[in-house]
């Protein structure tokens, strides 16, 4: 350490540069704040040239990391086993269920002519960073624009959304967590559809923030995303409702600190086209004039077509023994 | 002529040895791994070179060179920039200023001098941010890494008092 035992070098006076330097670290505070771009396209450059060797550190660790947490698990490995079983028989019933309605839901939504969901295609990446600093939490991705990866893209895994992309380098990008505290997401409660806003707070669970002043809701109310402001799709599983205190916040199915793959949701809301006006709803028609000659084909608007979809992952809450009775009765039977 | 390219080498090695370590401690504080599943913010193990060479050798470890590893920090923290810049120049600045008071210390009382040194940074850091932010914040996550910093400081020390006297220390000596 440090003492006295060594010959201290001497220096003169430093205190000019150090009020300069000062005044630097300052004038950046104050341009960051200002240019936040410049810094972010200079991050994100620095992140693409380190990439090579964040995923190459990624395996050791990794496996370091696993088998440490392991440790512990040993010992519960029967008991875990036999749970794992049963639930996943469970989950079977569900999956059957599932389809039989997601196929039902399709049908109807021809018979209805709904407008149909937005079409959302999806970029699968590897976690190769953690930051974990005060105030600050987030991932970063080995996918970028290359992969046509853009910031405000939705980051899921298999239980659920983690967070969103918030800076894309060319091979990279960064992922803002719910978690972290300039996070805010609209959010939707079911199921009475409660509109709220989720805000990190750097706490494992987010805070429900800006309820209505009669939203009614109860702990293990469910919580997905709202879709309000066409950032985020709507639906997106995110977690249950639990109280602390007078504060009610967010269980948040997914685990980022364990997520390794990841889903990046390239959500795009198709344009919502009004049916056709008939002849009769015009004007002219209905104030008993002859209509107008035949509009060209060209200027008809296309009917609404169902776009792909993907399956959205299936919430880790443990579901109920038995699904609801009807949904198995008709529908194509799973390849159990 | 040998000798004098051996003592320019030699000089240059040791004027870019502290830099260096500073270097080092931004990118393993930023290792996208946590070994304490997220509980604890990595250390601010850049700060250690800094405070270590600021005293020992301030001609080596220069405001300069702390504002440039505090940006790099600030860079690949991925948090707004200059926050820990300002936070290691104004402890550099408090170091500097007591540092005749701060080198005399040994064994525990090196240890105190370096928390003294790491909270006067944790403290700049959560108020740079708060002023950023315009918005009180809680204060837990600051303390967290200010105890993890104190706790790793010790072993990391003797590490740079090896490099010091291996590395800095001799090459030094040749002048």
């Amino acid at each position: 350490m440090a003492n006295g035992t060594w010959k201290i070098s001497r220096r003169g006076n430093a205190h000019l540069p150090l009020i300069i330097v000062a005044a630097l670290a300052v004038a950046l505070i104050l341009v960051g704040k200002a240019q936040s771009a410049l810094f972010d396209r200079a991050r994100a450059s620095i992140i693409d040239w380190m990439r090579p060797a964040l995923v190459a550190s990624r395996a050791p660790m990794e496996a370091l990391n696993n088998w440490v947490s392991s440790i512990g698990e040993i010992f519960v490995v029967y008991q875990e086993n036999l749970k794992l079983k049963e639930e996943n028989a469970r989950l079977r019933q569900w999956r059957n269920t599932a389809v039989v309605l997601d196929d039902r839901l399709k049908r109807y939504q021809l018979l209805l002519h709904a407008v149909p969901d937005p079409a959302l295609t999806t970029v699968v990446a590897k976690v190769i960073g953690r930051a974990s600093q005060p105030f600050l939490q987030t991932m970063i991705l080995d996918a970028g624009k290359s992969n046509n990866v853009k910031p405000g893209q939705a980051v899921v895994d298999a239980r659920g959304m983690i967070g969103r992309i918030f800076l894309t380098g060319q091979r990279t990008s960064w992922v803002i967590l719910l978690t972290d505290l300039n996070s805010r997401i609209p959010i939707s409660i079911t199921p009475d559809s409660a509109q709220a806003i989720m805000t990190g707070d750097n706490s494992p669970e987010p805070l429900i923030e800006a309820l209505p002043p009669n939203a009614q809701i109860k702990p293990g109310d469910q919580v997905v995303s709202s879709g309000d402001g066409d950032i985020l799709p709507a639906g997106l599983p995110i977690g249950v409702v639990v109280r602390e205190g007078d504060a009610l916040r967010v269980a948040l199915f997914a685990d980022p600190s364990s997520a390794q793959d990841v889903q990046i949701l390239d959500f795009k809301r198709p344009p919502e086209h009004p049916p056709a006006a008939s002849p009769s709803d015009l004007p002219v028609t209905a104030a008993g004039l002859p209509p107008a000659a035949a509009e060209p084909q060209m200027n008809v608007l296309p009917p609404p077509q169902l776009l792909p979809q993907i399956k959205k992952p299936a919430p880790s809450a443990t579901p109920p023994a038995n699904p609801p009775a009807g949904a198995q009765t008709d529908g194509p039977a799973d390849d159990q | 002529m040998e000798r004098m390219g051996n003592i320019i080498g030699g000089r240059l090695i040791a004027s870019i040895i502290p830099v260096l370590c500073g270097i080092v401690g931004v990118f393993v504080s930023n290792l996208p791994f946590s070994f304490l599943g997220g509980w604890f913010p990595a250390p601010l193990y850049a700060l250690m070179p800094i405070y270590f060479w600021c005293l020992v050798r301030p001609d080596l470890m220069s405001p300069g060179w702390a504002f440039v590893i505090g940006v790099l920090h600030d860079m690949l923290s991925g948090g707004p920039p200059g926050i820990w810049a300002a936070s290691f120049v104004a402890t550099y600045a408090l170091v500097d200023k007591q540092r005749d008071a701060f080198a005399g210390l040994s064994g525990w009382g090196a240890l105190l001098g370096f928390a003294t040194a790491s909270l006067m940074c944790c403290a700049c850091g959560y108020l740079f941010y708060v002023f950023y932010r315009w918005q009180w914040l809680p204060i837990s996550p600051y303390m967290k890494e200010f105890a993890a910093t104190v706790l790793l400081y010790a072993p990391v020390a003797v590490g740079l008092g090896a490099v010091h006297r291996k590395l800095v220390g001799p090459l030094r000596s040749d002048f």
